[in-house]
């Protein structure tokens, strides 16, 4: 195994390298020639506004990757994500619209993924379901129930459009070019690195964080310990659902609206931020970072789209975040899963 | 004991109580989808309510619901057998019968398969667009004769390269086959789009759709209405595929050795199973059928490709579950789901209660399906329930990874 993770670092290395190099060429061609395409992107890439977006849309997929980081690491592995921020994101705006404020409705967002994450829970931990199904199940429950919800109250798979969580501009700083975007953003976005540091503090450097650690690698030494491994399992598990509620809610509360169509607005965000999290090898900072590489290309299609730089069809240029998503899961699948991640835990003296 | 027996007796011992969590998890969601009708009728609002319990009003009544969902799918069939829901009905149920039992052959090869979506829509687009290029050189009988099983063929080959991608990246490069296949789900329908708008639409149409096939270059309609869009000769030929692949799954060696995969990966492979083909064989026969699937849906219902197919892949993975895995088993399971997709509409025009109903009444089957220990619990405190530790009853298939229990 430490021969294989050896091999995966150096893939990372390899991969991350040439992902500067690229850019180093795009930067240097760029300034040599602003006219070119190269320059056009490279104003794109080095626009305020595109590191804005990057930052919004990381949000639901950071926090989402935070959740499954504890949920996996306790031996739980949470497919189900993308139906936590479905569900999170409905209620967030069903609860801003009937109490009228954004914030009941980040609440209410975080209260019914935590509810989901439960009944999920208690399928996987206590009823030992195949945690893949139970997951599969969860989303497509969150996908039928949204959309179905939204129909009884607003009589359509879209929801009304609410008040939104304001910008919270930091003066002076948020003139930075460029980095100024970090500092005139949406709460979320703050409590967005806020989460990350406390979720690494957290897995790292505290008892609780030790538990989880060891209810995914080895749950019998836990258990030996004294410690119960089905309430540590429990707790990883409804702290994903916290975290993706708020994720979630972020998610319809910096729009104003919940979008029920199709895949509804959340569309694969809960799947790519598992990859995020394996590609950022469960570590918090890691998945953050991966989670701007998705959401940045996320965001660099979206710029494409609206100014039509290149003369690429807007449904190929959509695709960009999933085929990456694709390439990484295939450059870097073979990343070490937590030992006991999947299988049911059954304490000796039951 | 060798173990061919012990794989067999597996699957056979548990075959009835799977039947009894099956039907007991979709009581359930039955019952779930109960309170969560009445749950939607205090959250809307009405003049009168359709029904009280307790002395609580409430707007939407689940008897009518449930009464609409389910009997409404079948018409009146017993004055007209051929009647038109009917119809939707059975032609639902083909359409499902091929995406389940797609999606029941990865599962039992041990891979989640849940791009059959995707596989569908590429095979649809495939088979609309050849169908339709090569509807130009025949006609008349000869020419449904020859392009019908031309547009399945095709539909299966691109359905088949369509899974074989995400079975190649599982095999080769140990990609998770739940994410891939997610995510191919997406591109395959932004791709459909971006090929229908760019360069398949068709002129006269303001919506973005193919060229209409020729009607010999389609199903007839053989017995039912041609309106109805229904094809018993299409039905048939599911049929068929759930009998052909159940055969090659319990009598061929190849389909030993996908089943033996599913259930003891390491075993098969000590046995001298290739697993990379075998994961890239079981995903390429599971991508055509889903791509039969999409063939069918287009050259049976639509009659050409339009963007926005429903949701069959999911449908599908649901209908796998439910029947254990078991393609004949799926035939039933399909029907079922026929019959809520053909009611949901029913239950749209007839009553207040949206039909996105049955997307979460789909979650739920899943969910209580996956969980038999629970069902097991319950059976254990009512009677005396033979507990057979060894039993694996949902995903015997899925559980693929672990075999340390």
């Amino acid at each position: 195994m430490s021969s294989d993770s050896f091999g995966d670092l150096s893939w990372r290395r390899v991969v991350g390298g040439a992902a500067v190099l690229g850019l180093a060429v795009l930067a240097v061609a760029g300034v040599v020639a602003p006219e070119s395409d190269a320059g056009r992107l490279l104003d794109i890439l080095t626009a305020q506004t595109t590191l804005a977006a990057t930052l919004r849309l990381s949000v639901p997929i950071a926090f989402a990757a935070l959740g499954g980081i504890f949920a996996e690491k306790s031996g739980v592995i949470n497919i189900g994500l993308e139906g936590l921020l479905i569900i999170a994101a409905f209620t967030g705006v069903y609860l801003t619209d009937v109490t009228g404020s954004v914030w009941m409705g980040v609440l209410g967002g975080v209260v019914a993924s935590t509810v989901l994450a439960a009944l999920f829970a208690v399928v996987c931990i206590e009823f030992r379901a195949d945690q893949v199904i139970a997951g599969l199940a969860v989303w497509l429950i969150a996908l039928g129930l949204a959309p179905f919800a939204s129909q009884v109250v607003y009589g359509g798979p879209n929801t009304t459009s609410v008040e939104t969580v304001g910008t919270l501009t930091i003066p002076l700083l948020s003139r930075i070019p460029f980095f100024g975007a970090l500092f005139d953003a949406t709460p979320f976005v703050y409590l967005m690195f806020v989460a990350v540091a406390l979720s690494w503090y957290t897995i790292n450097r505290t008892t609780f964080g030790r538990w989880v650690r060891a209810s995914g690698e080895n749950p019998k030494a836990l258990d030996t310990a004294g410690v119960d491994v089905q309430r540590v399992r429990y707790a990883a598990v409804l702290l994903s659902g916290v975290l993706a509620g708020v994720g979630g809610a972020a998610l319809s509360l910096s729009l104003g609206q919940f979008t029920g169509n199709g895949a509804t607005m959340v569309n694969g965000k809960g799947f790519i931020a598992i990859v995020a999290y394996l590609f950022g090898n469960y570590n918090p900072v890691g998945a953050l970072l991966s989670t701007m590489l998705f959401a940045g290309l996320d965001a660099l299609q979206l710029t494409l789209q609206a100014r039509d730089v290149f003369a690429v069809p807007k449904p190929l240029v959509r695709t960009i975040p999933y085929v990456t998503v694709i390439v990484v899961l295939a450059l870097f699948g073979r990343t070490r899963t937590p030992e006991a991640a999947g299988d049911h835990y059954e304490s000796g003296d039951d | 004991m060798n173990l061919r027996d012990s794989a067999e007796r597996l699957v056979r011992a548990s075959a009835f109580e799977r039947f009894l969590i099956s039907a007991a998890a979709l009581l359930l969601s039955i019952a779930v989808g109960f309170v969560l009708i009445l749950a939607a009728g205090r959250m809307t609002t009405c003049g009168t309510a359709a029904t009280s319990f307790l002395g609580v009003g409430f707007c939407y009544d689940p008897i009518t619901v449930y009464d609409r969902l389910f009997l409404g799918a079948f018409g009146n069939v017993f004055a007209d057998p051929l009647n038109g829901q009917f119809a939707t009905t059975l032609s639902e149920t083909t359409v499902l019968m091929f995406t389940g039992v797609a999606v029941a052959v990865a599962f039992r090869a041990g891979i989640f398969n849940i791009g059959t979506q995707g596989q569908l829509v590429v095979g649809a687009l495939a088979t609309a667009v050849s169908v339709l290029a090569a509807s130009t050189l025949v006609s008349g009988l000869l020419g449904t004769v020859l392009l019908v099983p031309f547009g399945l063929l095709v539909g299966a080959l691109f359905g088949a390269a369509y899974g074989a991608i995400p079975g190649l990246l599982k095999a080769y490069a140990d990609a998770n086959e739940v994410i891939t296949t997610i995510m191919l789900n997406f591109v395959a329908t932004s791709v459909a789009l971006y090929l229908v708008q760019d360069h398949f639409a068709d002129p006269e149409s303001a919506a973005t759709q193919t060229v209409p096939l020729p009607d010999y270059a389609v199903f007839p309609s053989t017995v039912f209405r041609p309106r109805d869009d229904f094809s018993l000769l299409a039905f048939l030929f599911a049929a068929a595929v759930l009998v052909g692949i159940y055969v090659f799954l319990e009598r061929t060696s190849f389909g030993y050795d996908l089943r033996t995969s599913g259930i003891q990966p390491e075993a098969a492979e000590y046995g001298g199973v290739d697993a990379p083909r075998t994961v890239v064989t079981s995903m390429a026969l599971s991508g055509a059928l889903g791509g039969l699937g999409g063939a069918v849906y287009v050259l049976m219902i639509l009659g050409n490709f339009q963007t926005g197919i429903p949701s069959y892949g999911f449908d599908g993975i649901t209908v796998s579950i439910l029947a254990g895995n078991n393609p004949l088993g799926v035939g039933f399971a399909a029907l079922l789901f026929g019959v809520l997709k053909s009611g949901s509409i029913v239950v749209d025009v007839g009553t207040d209660v949206p039909p996105q109903l049955v997307g979460v009444l789909r979650g739920l089957i899943i969910l209580f399906v996956a969980m038999p220990e629970f069902f097991r619990m319950i059976g254990r405190r009512v009677w005396t329930f033979e507990d057979d530790p060894s039993s694996r009853p949902v995903a015997d298939g899925g559980s693929g990874g672990e075999t340390d229990e």
